[in-house]
């Protein structure tokens, strides 16, 4: 519905601002400030109370370039959210499908809903009842053993898989629900319409269900993503020795090095990584869109 | 044709049942593990309530149980204020920039809380305005904001702008438009938002826990620290009724807003 | 600022400021499950003084350190590890003691007491509490007879099932007293990274908090790790775990705890109470007793133990003696040298 053009003339930013100004003048205190202090910070030299004043300094990024470290545990970080990304949309996608094309009525509504639940409980108390699961002599092998005749055991606990397994958990409701929005918006006569023209199911699938559904299955991976990379409670709790990443670094350097300048620059790469791959990613989005 | 899609609608109730159980099995044994006496979490089961009772004389769990409901409803009332407000502005005018004013609302989202969360950490502790509850109550004002703006301006979406047209050419004054008019046309959208708000402050840990000092925690940053530094049954307590509680609170939630869409 | 978010922001601000600390209150920055936070040791101490004891912790003295740089003023007590001492001296966290305020004083250790680590220019800035090692504990449900080697560690029976301690500084000198070098004049670094890099594939995880290690016992899934020697003791005394110290051929190393009073404390009074409680023999004792503790600095709280108790009769021993090398203070590059090489190695591992 477009205004009129009477009510557009009366609604000018101008009019607009007493109402707006109080939720922007809060996003400018509480994040847009925080980040360019941080941009700021990044820059500084040592800021130890016995150090001399601090001056501003490039060293903080030169030594991320110096030392391989940074750039592994980066690497390692973006590594692990590509992972979880396509493991979220490779069980996620199905599960979206399922809810849109395959259940009605009230069963759709009912399992939409448990779903989507696991999203709004506390992540971390999430990532934490994994520990129990994964654990050896767990409740889970104990229980699976007393019924099944060969022997099995959980023994995940501390390792890669955890952390992957965990963060999987976490962020896999994300993809079912953007992928749900897209695939629910598709209209189910298209579909019948190119099966009775002859295409197979996977045809009507590949053709028309797929690139339909792509802005969903994409605005979901990267909300995914961006959280995932910069993850660093997850890998403390499930990865043990196999934990350290960028993130964990980064924490680090906030609640026990004591180095925030370092902090920042190594944040404020993360975040110009996750930008730049997102912009990478804005043109497909576009199209598909 | 007809048996091969009743086999496909079969497989594919089989495979969200499955994805259910992921979902669900480490939280229902976490739960179960709550009821377990040994503080090493051995088995064989042993049940006992003794971990709920010794939550009763926590004090710290219990300190911080209220400050983040203190603070969830605080960013609650305040997030929904504001972001009510910022809709109705963005929903009545158009201007130059309003695009990229509406793009300013997805950092918060987007931006990785980590870097958000430091970032803040930084900017309070610099210019004096400290760490605290006071602090984790601006950054979870900030974190909720957009979801209460996306959710109530998609409410409005769908609200006759010739409504608002025709009470002002009925001498309604803009102040009584908005209240007899357009807010309780939007009210399940308000009170959608409103909830998100309170989830989002509610289950928030990453900007809190960069923010939060000794004796202002929340109650997220203090089950990490106990996860960090030791845990036992009682964090599995705790975290049962944390889940219970968010979980209840979104079935009412789902109550004002549709999340699986009207078709 | 417009007209109804400023008493908002008022009202929020009157709500969330009305907690903090005041006086009454002795604030003790700790080890989690370290004797300071024991229910019995709190409550006595809030009978005795009338002051409470508000405990928070601390996960690796790094964090402790930074606990202190960022939250100036909160805290009246601090336990930090004399080796970690100076460097809270030089970055100017912690205040001289009136040790004349302290009536247990003289009960301790002279040596100790004396420390060069606690004490500069003639005043003193941390009252020894305890000592210990820094060994090898072992599940006895892995081992018949008790390994004697600390190389027992590497040994690829044991591969995922040896757990240590995510710290720079306890794995250098573990992979110093690996390869037969001093702790605190490592000499050849390069074996020391070649031990560790060996030992890394046999660590199932690190542990942080003495908790971890005794859930990984209960659980099976360790059979042997770094340990200290008053949390073994716990394990065994207070939670029944097969858990045993073992303290290698190769040495083991020892530590010394001290309490300090950092800058900005506004209960100092109760601070020194609070430390005069912990070094004094009522409280020792019953923590040794039914909780499981190291050996404490204080002479006459060892002396108040049952004679056969364990850190009376065999930490006191020669034999363990000659075998310990006491952490001596580590330099800033030092420290930052450490941490970047266990940075590398952890990264590298995997």
């Amino acid at each position: 519905m477009t205004p009129s053009f009477k009510t557009r003339r009366r609604n000018g930013l101008l009019s607009a601002l007493p109402l707006l100004l109080p939720a922007y003048a809060w996003l400018t205190l509480a994040i847009f400030l925080p980040l360019s202090a941080m941009v700021y910070f990044s820059l500084l030299s040592d800021i130890a109370p016995n150090a001399p004043s601090p001056s501003l300094t490039i060293e903080n990024y030169a030594t991320f370039f110096s030392d391989p470290l940074y750039a592994t545990l980066l690497w390692r970080s973006l590594v692990l959210g590509l992972i979880v990304t396509l493991a979220c949309l490779v069980i996620g996608f199905p599960a979206a499908y399922v809810l849109a094309k395959i259940l009605k009525g009230r069963a759709r509504e009912a399992i939409f809903l448990l779903v989507i639940l696991p999203f709004w409980s506390n992540s971390l108390v999430r990532v934490f009842s994994w520990s129990m699961v994964l654990r050896e002599g767990g409740i889970l092998d104990t229980a699976l053993n007393a019924v099944l005749p060969f022997e099995v055991t959980f023994d995940l606990i501390y390792s890669y898989p955890a952390v992957v397994i965990g963060l999987v958990h976490s962020y896999l409701p994300y993809m079912v629900l953007t992928c749900y929005l897209t695939l629910q918006a598709i209209d189910d006569a298209l579909i019948e319409a190119a099966r009775s023209l002859g295409a197979s199911r996977l045809s009507a699938l590949r053709r028309i269900v797929l690139p339909l559904a792509m802005p969903g299955m994409l605005a979901g991976s990267a909300l995914i993503f961006i959280p995932v990379v910069g993850s660093f409670m997850e890998p403390r709790i499930l990865g043990g020795r196999n934990g350290t990443l960028f993130g964990t670094v980064i924490e680090d350097q906030f609640t026990a090095v004591y180095n925030w300048p370092l902090g920042a620059a190594l944040s404020f790469i993360l975040l110009a990584v996750v930008l730049v791959i997102l912009l990478a990613a804005a043109p497909v989005l576009r199209r598909t869109a | 044709m007809m048996r091969s899609s009743s086999l496909l609608s079969g497989l594919g109730r089989v495979y969200i049942g499955l994805v259910l159980v992921f979902l669900y099995l480490p939280l229902v044994i976490m739960a179960a593990m709550s009821f377990n006496a040994s503080p090493f979490y051995q088995l064989p089961f042993e049940g006992t309530t003794s971990w709920y009772a010794a939550l009763a004389s926590n004090e710290g769990l219990i300190a911080s149980t209220l400050n983040s409901l203190q603070i969830a409803v605080l960013t609650t009332l305040i997030a929904t204020t504001l972001g009510t407000a910022a809709s109705l502005a963005l929903f009545r005018s158009d201007f130059r920039g309003k695009r990229a004013l509406q793009a300013l609302l997805f950092p918060p989202i987007a931006i990785p809380w980590l870097i958000s969360g430091t970032a803040m950490l930084i900017f309070f502790f610099g210019t004096g305005i400290g760490r605290g509850l006071h602090a984790i109550l601006l950054g979870h004002v900030a974190l909720a904001l957009p979801y209460v703006i996306i959710v109530v301006s998609a409410r409005l979406q769908t609200f006759p702008r010739e409504l608002e047209d025709a009470a002002a050419s009925l001498g309604a004054s803009r102040w009584q438009t908005t209240r007899k008019v357009t807010l309780p046309a939007i009210a399940p959208g308000i009170v959608a938002g409103a909830l998100f708000a309170f989830a989002v402050s509610f289950d928030q840990f990453v900007v809190s826990y960069f923010l939060a000092t000794p004796g202002q925690t929340t109650l997220p940053v203090e089950i990490y620290a106990a996860i960090r530094k030791g845990f036992t049954p009682e964090i599995n307590a705790v975290s049962t009724i944390v889940i219970l509680f968010s979980m209840g609170l979104m079935l009412i939630v789902s109550r004002f807003f549709r999340f699986a869409g009207d078709r | 600022m417009t007209k109804t978010m400023k008493p908002m922001l008022l009202c929020a601000g009157a709500l969330l400021l009305a907690t903090g600390a005041h006086a009454g209150e002795v604030h003790v920055l700790n080890w989690k499950g370290y004797g300071a936070d024991e229910p019995f040791a709190t409550k006595a101490f809030e009978e005795m003084t009338g002051d409470t004891v508000v405990n928070d912790f601390f996960n690796s003295e790094q964090e402790m350190l930074t606990k202190l740089r960022t939250n100036p003023g909160l805290y009246d007590v601090v336990m930090i590890n004399a080796a970690f001492m100076r460097q809270a001296l030089e970055e100017n966290l912690v205040q001289p003691i009136d040790t004349a305020k302290i009536s247990n004083y003289g009960d301790l250790d002279p040596d100790q007491a004396a420390s060069a680590m606690l004490n500069e220019d003639g005043k003193t800035y941390g009252v020894p509490w305890t000592w210990g090692l820094t060994t090898i504990a072992i599940n006895d449900k892995a081992f018949d007879t008790a390994p004697t080697s600390i190389r027992e560690m590497w040994k690829p029976e044991h591969e995922g099932r040896v757990t240590i301690r995510d710290d720079a500084v306890e794995a250098i000198q573990l992979g110093a007293l690996a390869t037969g070098q001093n702790i605190n004049d490592i000499k050849d670094m390069s074996a020391v990274e070649t031990s560790l890099t060996e030992l890394l594939p046999n660590v199932r995880t690190f542990w942080s908090a003495e908790n971890d290690w005794n859930q990984m016992v209960a659980s099976n899934q360790i059979d042997l790790g770094t340990y200290w020697s008053g949390s073994a003791g716990r394990a065994k005394a207070q939670f029944n775990l097969p858990v045993s110290l073992a303290v290698p051929e190769e040495g083991a190393v020892g530590w010394l705890d001290s309490f300090a009073i950092p800058v900005g404390s506004d209960n100092v009074e109760g601070a020194e109470k609070f430390i005069n409680y912990m070094i004094s023999p009522e409280f020792y004792v019953e923590w040794d007793q039914t909780v499981g503790a190291p050996v404490s600095a204080s002479r006459r709280a060892v002396a108040a133990l049952p004679e056969d108790a364990f850190n009376r009769r065999v930490m006191g021993s020669p034999e363990i003696a000659e075998r310990v090398q006491f952490q001596q203070p580590i330099t800033d590059e030092q420290r930052e040298s450490y941490l970047k090489t266990w940075q590398k190695l952890k990264v590298g591992a995997n």
